[in-house]
This record gives C-alpha cells, sequence and structure tokens, in this order.
C-alpha cells in the first residue's frame, strides 16, 4: 500500500508540467561570497580587472552559481507570476514526504552555453523532464528530474541549463 | 572566452589534475548556507541533527560539488566547461578531509571544438567516494 501514496498515474503526470519562469539578476557581492563559500582563491572572482585581462565582460560566476542565484538575485518585482498552483514537485513529493519518506538530492547537471557574468539578467524556465520509481532494497524510491533552461534576456540566447534529480525514499 | 590555463596541445588522456585537498569544517557549511541560501538545519544546527538521528551535522552536497567545481576551473580555466554533472554518492562529515580527484578520459575535436573529457571525484582520506561524476571543458590555443 505504501507505494500507493503517489499513483503512478500522478506520478507520471508530471513529466513535461511546466515549473514557472524565474528572472534573476547576477550582482557581484552575492557572486563574490558564493566563490569563497566554494573555497576559490581565483582574484578572477573579486577583482574586475583580473576578470578582463582573462576575456571576460565582466567578473564571471563559479560554475555551481546557477543552482543558488534564485536566492539572492530573484527579486519580486521582476517576476511574471506564472508559478503553477498546485507545483508538479509538490504533488508528487508532498504526499511523499508526509508519509515519513526522505528527500535526497541524487544527481545535478549542469550544461554552459557561455559563462554565466555579473550583471546577467537571465530567465529561468523550469519543467519536470522525467519522473519514474524504482525498488532498492525493499525500499521505494521516487525520482523527479527538474530541468530549468536559462537564457539570456537581452538577447534571447542560451546560457546554462541547470537539471536536478530528486529522489525521495520511502 | 574564458581564463587561458590549459593548452588543448599540452593535455594527454590520463593526466590528473592537481588535488585539492580541504578538512570540512562546520564553518565551510555555515558559509555555504549563507552563501548558497540553503538553510536546511541538518548542515548547520548539532542540536536538530543529532534529534534526527544524525552523528553530527553534515556537508551539502553543494558543498562536495562546488568544491570539486573549484578542483576544476584551477585546472581547466575559469568560463570553459561545457558540462559537469555528478552523483551524490555519500554525506560528508566535519573533520573528514576531503581530496578531489580530476583525470583526464577523452581529448577531441568536434565541429572546431578542441574538447576535453574529465572524470571527477571528492573521496575522504579513506578512499570512500563522496561524488563521482563527468565534466567537459572547452580548451583553446593561445596565438
Amino acid at each position: 500500500m505504501s507505494d500507493e501514496v503517489v499513483s503512478e498515474e500522478v506520478l507520471k503526470g508530471i513529466i513535461g508540467k511546466s515549473t514557472g519562469t524565474s528572472k534573476v539578476v547576477v550582482e557581484r557581492g552575492p557572486v563574490t561570497h558564493f566563490a569563497d563559500a566554494v573555497r576559490s582563491a581565483s582574484p578572477i572572482y573579486h577583482d574586475p580587472a583580473a576578470a578582463k585581462a582573462a576575456g571576460f565582460d565582466a567578473i564571471p560566476a563559479p560554475p555551481t552559481w546557477p543552482f543558488v542565484m534564485d536566492f539572492s538575485g530573484k527579486f519580486p518585482e521582476m517576476q511574471v507570476g506564472d508559478t503553477p498552483s498546485p507545483h508538479p514537485l509538490a504533488t508528487v513529493l508532498g504526499p511523499l514526504l508526509a508519509s515519513g519518506a526522505l528527500l535526497l538530492h541524487g544527481e545535478q547537471e549542469f550544461i554552459y552555453h557561455r559563462p554565466v557574468v555579473v550583471g546577467d539578467v537571465l530567465v529561468g524556465k523550469g519543467s519536470i523532464v522525467d519522473a519514474y520509481r524504482k525498488e532498492s532494497k525493499g525500499k521505494t524510491m521516487t525520482f523527479v528530474v527538474s530541468q530549468t533552461d536559462w537564457s539570456d534576456e537581452a538577447t534571447g540566447e542560451p546560457v546554462v541549463t541547470v537539471r536536478y534529480n530528486t529522489i525521495c525514499r520511502a | 572566452m574564458g581564463e587561458q590555463k590549459l593548452s588543448f596541445d599540452d593535455v594527454a588522456v590520463g593526466d590528473e589534475a592537481p588535488v585539492l585537498t580541504h578538512e570540512l569544517t562546520r564553518t565551510d557549511l555555515v558559509k555555504y548556507a549563507g552563501a548558497s541560501g540553503d538553510f536546511n538545519p541538518m548542515h548547520h544546527d548539532e542540536t536538530l541533527a543529532k534529534a534526527a538521528g544524525q552523528p553530527s551535522v553534515f556537508g551539502h552536497g553543494m558543498f562536495s560539488m562546488g568544491l570539486l567545481g573549484t578542483a576544476l576551473t584551477d585546472y581547466v580555466g575559469i568560463g570553459n566547461l561545457t558540462r559537469f554533472s555528478v552523483r551524490f554518492a555519500r554525506q560528508t562529515w566535519p573533520d573528514e578531509v576531503l581530496s578531489s580527484r580530476i583525470v583526464v578520459t577523452a581529448r577531441r575535436e568536434e565541429d572546431g571544438r578542441k574538447l576535453v573529457d574529465l572524470a571527477v571525484t571528492l573521496a575522504n582520506a579513506e578512499g570512500e567516494q563522496k561524488v563521482v561524476g563527468e565534466a567537459t571543458a572547452e580548451l583553446s590555443d593561445p596565438g
């Protein structure tokens, strides 16, 4: 019965669903703090002159920055407000978590089309790209793969694709 | 666009990047929480972590991936990655000594782009793998 907390129809039904649009501004202070937090000693993250000398128009962001850029750069007045309700991720994970399942970050992937740099205004289109279940050692593992495709607001060019695999273990 | 650090001509399959080694501290976790916005108390609140049955607070998976990202950009240069993908295998714990291992697995030219594929892992001093993945960098040659 426990694996019926979320039916197969509900699980498969979220594939392809939009999770909404985010708009973020990439700012120097948060990027620099993040570079420090992931223990980079490179002057390129601190000094605009060093960034220019390395060929960048502005200070670039570390490779895993796109995972967290919502936190400091997603200002409410910029948002288009198309986040679906109920959110497709919550449709599946909500009932599983409520039944005591454990939430894990299983995999993470970035595909870079160009570096993210300070001053960028980026538009992220989110969607659920896969959802499936596996049995492992008597436990039910529910996998949900979310993706955000970030593009440059000014040019429409793709910048970075962020793919996030959430595992719920019941 | 990207930092010139490693020349495509100088790379060979089997080459290894300099190892980045770091002893994980609780301060690292607090700094990462503040910089990322991930305030899951399991990563900074020892009392709550123990009440939840954990031996102590434990590291953010994305801190480990971030550390590997730093080891990668130290090697291939900032701004040159085209892909970075990992699987989180095990939790990390304060006082563990984490080391990166980055190995060149392929060197190829595709549509005039010079690409290097890398296998990446982060492991503790006992060799227990925490994060396992792969990355690709596009390198240019000076001149």
